[in-house]
């Protein structure tokens, strides 16, 4: 049997900017209210062109679960590990909170959380897997984001990466995402 | 006043059993729905009692299917519940943010007594009995003294619990019973039906070419059209989205028209009189199925292109496009019919032009058109009886003697088909929310002295907030109930916390459109607060109003025992799992699917065609589709739409719009603390060559003023609005510091919008306030 | 002779000693206070660090002290291990201080890192030894060792000639782990590629470079103050060396800071360059001209230069100013680095950024927490010398 490669697969195109997911991501996981605590993001690019001839896009973005982890790397308690299938995650009770991993972290993914005592951030739902989608992917109302095992050639994530042209987050940081943004 | 002359229409509880016309329920389940976790409660791993409870959702008017994840009694999340299609299986922000509300700290948890003066904010807890029956004797009170059951008025948004309310308005007999259409959708529904007999949906998931004339559905959330025009359409479906404002539609669309406001209806009768006179309308569908062509031929002669670019600012070239594009792909065409149309004074004939521009091409009644809802009929409380009352005088929105012309703007417009003196059509259970709070604050033609208010907050919904504050000051009893301190429970006399929807059962509501389905709600939590349903708090009053003989003195006796029999016993006295039971009751095994599954439905098809079978009657005049409304006609009003240019602000002024965001319900949802966090503090979106002008930087705090108030608010300098526009969020500057997150925060918009109505429909116009800014 | 320079000395110190003494309790109180603090409320509710710059000031104090202490460890082992006996004439004065301000530099980073405890268990536990920081941790925490070993060997009642020999191994290996610590202090910022203006080799070589001018410039400012601006002439040729090398090190400092600032800012270079410019131009122009280039570098080597390392107040100043420049130096560094944000602060992005940077300023305990470690230093050090024969006989 494969080993499962997670990955999700993101259509920005289909976002409205709704903020359903984040709100979604917060409740699922029990993150604080809070300007600074949040795992996942729904940013309003610039806007382009003068009026009336305007356009504006939207990007949902969240901890990339990168294949080359940084913030693993510099983690020095084996806090921030990668499970098998490629979903990065923290064991809260390891986190010293040195916060390394958040000065290696290219995307600004992670915070601290203080009722945890530890640094948090997306964890794909990893608890939720594989029965069910992560609360963001679920909850979505036009379903930018598509979870799957990239290695399940049959997976519809599979099927939109090979149908698709896409394009990953920082490529110059050589991280090598698990998030695939379709274009 | 004699029982003959009172309204038919009044006694709506009384049905005669007709011949049951009920599909077959398949029983089962068909197609393509996926599966839910539906379990009931079980130990997880963790040793806690972990269980799944399907419901639905109240933070909005869409009321989508959801599963609650509920460990050791609270509620851990909530989620779309996949089998309830209409939402395509998804829940908003607000959806995800009601798991917070049971616990929201603010919320209101018993019943509360007034003892400082009106506004003050001071109360006291006093028990259930004594509410119940503090009410009863008010209304008592009230009857004695105004000889009137009508000098009570009863207000009420939409809801699952509504009925209950209705119940309790029914058996005190008001007929001064005031809902939300007329602060939203009225003029859209007039328009509509006055051309179809009905107000359709649209089929956004077939439809090749889609024109939204100010629907912000990536922002305004219908399911399932919010969905669909991102989602589930076809592949090549082209978007043409018009609004003064750069909304999230806007960003999604293939082309965005910043059109002048108020002349909306002045593009579609351009984009008519392209496909009139080019020879693109549907010459078969217009000869078996409208009345009137020939005269609309007629009459949108002169409203050509070049015309209407003057008044909308968009170019002839891109009307002619719009207009042919719409053509090539019809039947598969849309013209989308909205929702919210509180926008200007003429919007009836707006919307009536939006529905014979379908009706001339065709795209009725089949995939990627405009689609008649359909519905999943459910059993009624046949023989359900309430009594007959003398002490009842007519609406006082219909009935008022003074003119209503000082509510629509002195231009052109108001010589051109608007009725002056009072309101053509007013529904009987909703009035029109303007002309009632004008006719109340005259006591024209009577004096309204109490209120009952469920669910609804008129001081931020309503404009003029000014007006209503005033009028909330005249009454002798208000008592309100909600599950917040909203600004309305705030100058209220007798508070009732309602138990939230997570909290109670709710009664069925089939949910119509093209894909009907139906939803009831069952508790996911008991009751955290000493709160109760609407059902009870109707129950409990209706029971202490039985103990008062001086509410029955002008009825019959064997109305009273009547309504005993068929209301208070069976429904009322009754655990509402009863009355869903029986709504159900013409489908084996829906009552059984709808506690496993949430919900219940004969499949997940979608439902096109029904007026094409043979012999189908229109709910029109002449039975067909009226391009040209004969009772319009007939009742002084133009029967077809005519165009009058709006007003226009001055060069110093700006026109106030409004609009939403998605993550916001109107002003309901400000205080949940997941909400609030994205927008804390609502922001004017001011051009920014205006702005430049002003002296005004993005951020800078500045004075929003009409004739009727003031807010201070920041400043958003945006290229995203027109220049002779500005607009903000609802549900900020709040009076009541029950809310503690928007408590005075951000501007209040019912605070300096004018009122003026469309007095075809009732319908409020808010879009019609002009505004001076100034920096602060 | 040197019994009455040790008696003078002893004499002359007693109020100076105390009164420093008195100063660093002062301190600790305040310290102690802020750590009381932060126990109560959290390290969220009292730092003003925050997502987008999650290491501040601590972070800075910990490196400046740290750093001072492989420098002077480094001068040590040039003394001690390789003979330069102009040094070794200073070894007692500059093993304890060394190790002193390693503690201090310790309480730093045990109130920066919210789980300090817990770090020590997993270090051993489940180390990653891909980490710079377990390496920079292990290090330390050896140089530590090592300089308690030479502490003992130095004030150990009964010497014997072997005791020579080890303390010639132990000053060459305080020397060598401490070069080690500090590069790899370095390298904890060098090591991320997602800040380009920490990645490479720069600052390992910097801090190295850096902390060896610390040493000797410490050692210039302490013993001015100990001899009260009146150092004994056997001290002389000590003091011009140190100062010779202070001046040395402030030169390779210079070239080091030209290349690296070029480097961030010829034709632009993404995050670097905005870095970069937040040190020239933007909010912390004020700390890197007048705190660093001006106090570090630009007037201590002034002085060294036009005294021509010969006047031994002069030189005191000169350590006294560079000691202040210095700590612009770690926290310009530290901060510039992370105010390029790695998402841009667009609406929705949760990032705040201002002219398109990150925001950071220190709070009042985090400001309270480096008086701590100052508390630390002046105690435990002045009470050596109150105490101790810090004074090192010929040998």
């Amino acid at each position: 049997m494969a080993k499962k490669r997670y990955a999700i697969v993101l259509d920005a195109s289909k976002c409205l900017n709704c903020k359903a997911c984040t709100v979604a991501c917060k409740l699922e996981n029990d993150v604080p209210v809070g300007q600074e605590t949040y795992r996942i993001w729904v940013t309003e690019n610039r806007l382009h062109g003068n009026f009336p001839n305007l356009t504006q896009t939207f990007q949902p973005s969240q901890c990339q679960h990168c294949e080359n982890t940084p913030c693993a790397s510099v983690c020095p308690t084996n806090a921030t590990y990668k499970t098998e299938e490629g979903v990065v995650l923290v064991d809260y009770d390891k986190c010293v909170l040195c916060k390394a991993c958040m000065t290696a972290c290219p995307y600004d993914a992670r915070f601290v959380d203080e009722h945890l005592a530890a640094v948090e951030k997306c964890t794909m739902c990893y608890h939720r897997l594989p029965d069910r989608d992560p609360a963001c992917v679920e909850t979505c109302p036009t379903k930018v984001r598509v979870f799957g095992d990239i290695n399940d050639p049959e997976s519809k994530a599979s099927k939109l990466l090979a149908k698709n042209s896409y394009y990953r987050l920082k490529p110059s940081v050589n991280t090598r995402p698990r998030l695939f943004y379709v274009d | 006043m004699g029982k003959g002359q009172l309204s038919l229409s009044r006694r709506k509880f009384l049905q005669v059993s007709g011949a049951a016309a009920s599909s077959v329920a398949a029983g089962g389940l068909l197609n393509t729905v996926k599966a839910t976790a539906s379990e009931h409660s079980i130990t997880n791993s963790s040793g806690n009692k972990e269980k799944f409870v399907p419901s639905a959702c109240a933070m909005c008017v869409n009321k989508c299917g959801l599963v609650a994840h509920v460990v050791d009694g609270r509620i851990e999340k909530l989620n779309p519940n996949h089998k309830f299609f209409k939402s395509r299986s998804m829940l908003c922000a607000r959806g995800n943010a009601g798991a917070a509300e049971p616990y929201n700290p603010d919320r209101l948890k018993k019943p509360l007594l007034r003892v400082g003066k009106r506004g003050e904010g001071k109360w006291k807890e006093i028990s259930w009995e004594e509410a119940y029956k503090l009410a009863a004797e008010r209304l008592a009170e009230l009857k004695q003294k105004y000889k009137n059951r009508s000098s009570v008025a009863f207000v009420s948004t939409e809801g699952f619990q509504e009925e209950f309310f209705n119940m309790l308005s029914t058996s005190y007999g008001s007929t001064n019973t005031v809902r939300h259409p007329t602060l939203c959708l009225a003029s859209v529904i007039q328009g509509w039906s006055s051309v179809f007999g009905t107000y359709p949906d649209a089929d956004l998931t077939e439809a090749d070419f889609v024109l939204m004339l100010g629907a912000n559905r990536a922002e305004s959330f219908v399911t399932p059209d919010t969905i669909d025009f991102q989602k589930s359409m076809p592949k090549k479906q082209t978007l043409v989205y018009v609004d003064p404002r750069f909304t999230a539609t806007a960003a999604k669309s293939d082309k965005w028209y910043a059109i002048k406001p108020g002349t909306d209806l002045a593009f579609v009768l351009a984009l008519i009189n392209v496909i009139v006179t080019e020879n693109w309308y549907d010459e078969n569908f217009v000869n078996e199925n409208t009345h009137g062509f020939e005269d609309l031929i007629k009459h949108v002669k002169l409203y050509t292109p070049e015309w209407a670019e003057k008044e909308c600012e968009i170019p002839a070239d891109e009307i002619r496009w719009v207009a042919r594009q719409y053509a090539k792909y019809a039947p598969r065409s849309v013209i989308y019919p909205g929702r919210r149309t509180s926008w200007y004074v003429n919007d009836v004939y707006f919307r009536r032009a939006c529905a014979i521009l379908t009706a001339i091409t065709g795209c009725w009644d089949e995939p990627g058109g405009v689609i008649p809802k359909s519905s999943i009929p459910l059993a009624k409380h046949d023989g359900a009886l309430y009594p007959f009352y003398d002490m009842v005088k007519p609406r006082i929105d219909v009935s008022r003697e003074s003119s209503i012309n000082h509510l629509i703007p002195n231009d052109e417009r108001a010589k051109k088909g608007l009725p002056q003196d009072s309101c053509a059509y007013l529904s009987e259970k909703d009035g029109s929310w303007i002309v009632f709070r004008d006719s109340v604050l005259k006591s024209d033609p009577y004096p309204v002295k109490g209120m009952f208010i469920f669910k609804q907050n008129p001081v931020e919904a309503v404009p003029n907030r000014e007006k209503t504050l005033k009028m909330l000051q005249q009454m002798e009893f208000i008592c309100t109930i909600d599950i917040q301190m909203s600004d309305t429970a705030w100058y209220s006399d007798l508070i009732l916390p309602e138990s939230t929807y997570l909290e109670r059962w709710d009664p069925c509501h089939s949910l119509s459109g093209i894909w009907p389905i139906v939803v009831a709600r069952q508790p996911v939590i008991e009751p955290i607060f000493d709160t109760k349903s609407m059902k009870e708090i109707t129950a409990g009053i209706v029971n202490e109003m039985l103990k008062i003989p001086s509410l029955w003195d002008d009825c019959w006796e064997s109305d009273v025992k009547s309504f005993k029999e068929t209301v208070v016993k069976p429904i009322l006295n009754q655990p509402t799992e009863k009355f869903i039971e029986h709504q159900l009751s013409k489908y084996p095994g829906a009552y059984e699917m709808m506690l496993k599954e949430g919900v219940f439905y004969i499949d997940d098809t979608a439902k096109y065609g029904k007026t094409k079978k043979k012999d189908f009657r229109y709910k029109t005049k002449t039975g067909k589709i009226e391009i040209y409304n004969v009772r319009y006609e007939d009742d002084g009003l133009s029967p077809l739409p005519v165009y009058a240019s709006p007003s226009q602000p001055k060069p110093n002024e700006f026109r106030m719009i409004l609009g939403r965001h998605a993550w916001n319900t109107h002003s309901g949802t400000q205080n949940n603390e997941y909400l609030h966090e994205i927008e804390p503090e609502n922001a004017v979106w001011i051009n920014d060559k205006r702005a430049f002008e002003l002296g005004i930087m993005d951020g800078d705090y500045v004075y929003v003023k009409s004739s009727v108030g003031e807010q201070k608010i920041k400043a958003k300098v945006t290229r995203k609005i027109r220049p002779d526009c500005i607009f903000y969020t609802h549900g900020f500057g709040r009076l009541s510091k029950g809310l503690s997150l928007v408590y005075k925060t951000g501007a209040s918009q019912s605070a300096i919008l004018e009122d003026y109505v469309d007095s075809i429909s009732g319908n409020a116009a808010m879009h019609e306030t002009f505004v001076e800014i100034r920096k602060a | 002779m040197t019994t009455h320079t040790e008696r003078v000395s002893n004499l002359a110190s007693k109020t100076l000693t105390t009164s420093l003494i008195v100063i660093g309790i002062i301190l600790l109180a305040i310290g102690g206070y802020a750590s009381l603090q932060v126990f109560l409320q959290g390290h969220e509710a009292v730092y003003a660090v925050n997502r987008e710059v999650p290491w501040g000031l601590l972070i800075a104090t910990y490196a400046y002290f740290v750093i001072t202490s492989t420098g002077l460890a480094f001068i040590g082992g040039l003394g001690h291990a390789f003979g330069f006996e102009k040094y070794s004439k200073m070894s007692k004065r500059i093993v304890v201080m060394a190790f002193v301000i390693l503690l201090a530099g310790f309480t730093q980073i045990g109130m920066e890192i919210g789980h300090p405890i817990r770090l020590m268990i997993y270090l051993i536990l489940s180390p990653n030894l891909n980490a710079p920081i377990v390496w920079m941790g292990v290090f330390y925490g050896i140089e530590l060792v090592i300089l308690a070993v030479e502490l003992y060997i130095i004030f150990k009642p009964n010497k014997k000639e072997s005791d020579h020999n080890t303390a010639k191994i132990v000053g060459f290996f305080a020397l060598l782990v401490g070069v080690l610590a500090t590069s790899n202090l370095g390298y904890v910022f060098g090591s991320l590629n997602a800040r380009p203006f920490y990645h490479g080799v720069y600052f390992s070589i910097f801090l190295v470079i850096s902390g060896i001018t610390a040493g000797a410039a410490l050692l210039l400012a302490i013993h001015n103050i100990i001899y009260k601006f009146n150092v004994p002439e056997n001290l002389y040729s000590s003091m011009k060396a140190l100062g010779k090398l202070m001046g040395a090190g402030i030169g390779v400092m210079i070239f080091l800071y030209l290349w690296k600032i070029l480097s961030s800012l010829y034709t632009q270079p993404g995050d670097s360059y905005l870095a970069a410019k937040a040190l020239l131009t933007g909010p912390l122009s004020i700390n890197f001209w007048v705190g660093e280039l001006v106090l570090a570098v630009i007037l201590p080597l002034a002085i060294i230069v036009f005294s021509k390392a010969s006047n031994m107040k002069a030189l005191g100043i000169a350590g006294i100013v560079f000691m202040i420049g210095l700590f612009f130096t770690r926290y310009d560094f530290i901060v510039a680095g992370q105010l390029p944000p790695m998402r841009e602060g667009l609406a929705g992005s949760g990032v705040h950024t201002v002219n398109g940077l990150a925001q950071y300023a220190p709070s009042a305990t985090e400001w309270m927490i480096f008086a701590l470690g100052w508390g630390v230093f002046l105690v435990l050090y002045f009470l050596a010398e109150r105490f101790l024969i810090l004074d090192t006989k010929e040998h």
